[in-house]
């Protein structure tokens, strides 16, 4: 935690960090009972099945789940990463890692099931695999958020350095001095 | 995030914020109206709505599951923008807690409380105590940082 400024989040931040647990919860009960989470019964959802009288997907139908989790998942995902990108708890590549593989999922989740649906049945495996792999970023990226916040007062600077900044808000040089002198913050997490 | 921490770009932040909460309490208010609307604030209403008229058509799960989901991004997002915003208003530490902690507790209670209703076949009670308590206190957080928003400066 490189700013004791950030202390003060703490409660938000950890409160996120529930939440993210309880939309990646239920986003995961959600996929097993309308999608069935085997890729056959995947499949089944969307190409329709005689045997349970269900009709295909339609195309208004498809639209009507896409574009609210367009929004929505870019928009948590983006929350949460800005805020582990802030305090530099990852360092430069994992965090780029963890951002495209979380971004890329998260694409490949939505555009997977039109996929199944006009492209290919076996689709219905990519489909798995992007949510699977979404979940687990999401779940990671609650850790990393509670990890953080929760060991705020013990990563504090003993000095009480804390950020200079310049008339237009932009960090000078002190925390990188301070960083120097006591390690990356990454190093600090378990 | 950035905004919050360097207390001298808060005067940049301070018309986004202002948007934001207009936003975030029209939205509170249609969530709000939703919810009276299909009888939220009855006993009777809720289990209606949860158990359908004579009890015998209860939602399905997949319902009660896509409700919590909604909720969740909706409250989990509100809780994280107007508690950091709290969190820099120049308030008493003690009311900010008392609010926050409240609303992050109610929330998590009005999310609960659907499969408390279908669980027990009844309780509708419940749900109208988690809905008034969960918007009373999202409503005075944010009457709080828009009161703050509208003095001044954030707190160093």
């Amino acid at each position: 935690m490189p700013d004791e400024r950030l202390a003060r989040f703490r409660a938000p931040a950890l409160a996120f960090s529930v939440y993210l647990l309880v939309i990646a919860g239920s986003a995961a009960v959600l996929f097993v009972l309308k999608l069935g989470g085997a890729p056959a019964l995947i499949a089944e959802h969307y190409l329709g099945s005689e045997a349970r009288f269900t009709a295909p997907s339609t195309l208004g139908g498809l639209l009507e789940v896409a574009v609210p989790h367009l929004l929505a998942i870019p928009l948590v995902l983006f929350a949460v990463s800005h805020v582990v990108g802030f305090v530099r708890a990852l360092g430069r590549r994992s965090y780029g890692v963890l951002v495209a593989v979380s971004f890329g999922c998260a694409l490949a989740g939505v555009a997977a099931g039109f996929g199944v649906r006009f492209v290919a049945p076996a689709l219905a495996w990519a489909k798995l695999a992007a949510f699977a792999g979404l979940e687990v970023t999401l779940l990671g990226w609650a850790g990393l958020l509670a990890a953080i916040f929760l060991r705020v007062s013990r990563l504090r600077a003993p000095t009480g350095e804390t950020f200079a900044v310049d008339a237009r808000g932009t960090p000078a040089e002190v925390p990188r001095a301070a960083e120097a002198r006591r390690g990356r913050p990454e190093e600090a997490l378990p | 995030m950035r905004f919050l921490v360097y207390p001298s770009a808060a005067p940049r932040a301070r018309p986004p914020v202002r948007a934001f909460l207009l936003f975030a309490a029209l939205a509170l208010a249609g969530f709000a109206a939703q919810r009276v609307f299909a009888g939220g604030l009855t006993p009777a209403g809720v289990e209606a709505f949860y158990l359908g008229p004579d009890g015998q058509e209860p939602l399905a799960a997949v319902a009660l599951w896509e409700e919590l989901h909604v909720g969740a991004f909706v409250y989990g997002f509100l809780l994280f923008m107007l508690g950091s915003l709290a969190a820099v208003a120049p308030v008493a530490p003690g009311l900010r807690r008392v609010l926050f902690f409240g609303a992050l507790a109610a929330t998590l209670a009005d999310l609960a409380a659907p499969f408390i209703v279908a669980s027990a076949h009844g309780a509708g009670l419940v749900r109208v105590g988690t809905f008034v308590l969960a918007t009373a206190f999202l409503a005075a957080l944010l009457v709080l940082v828009g009161a703050a928003s509208a003095a001044g400066r954030p707190r160093a």
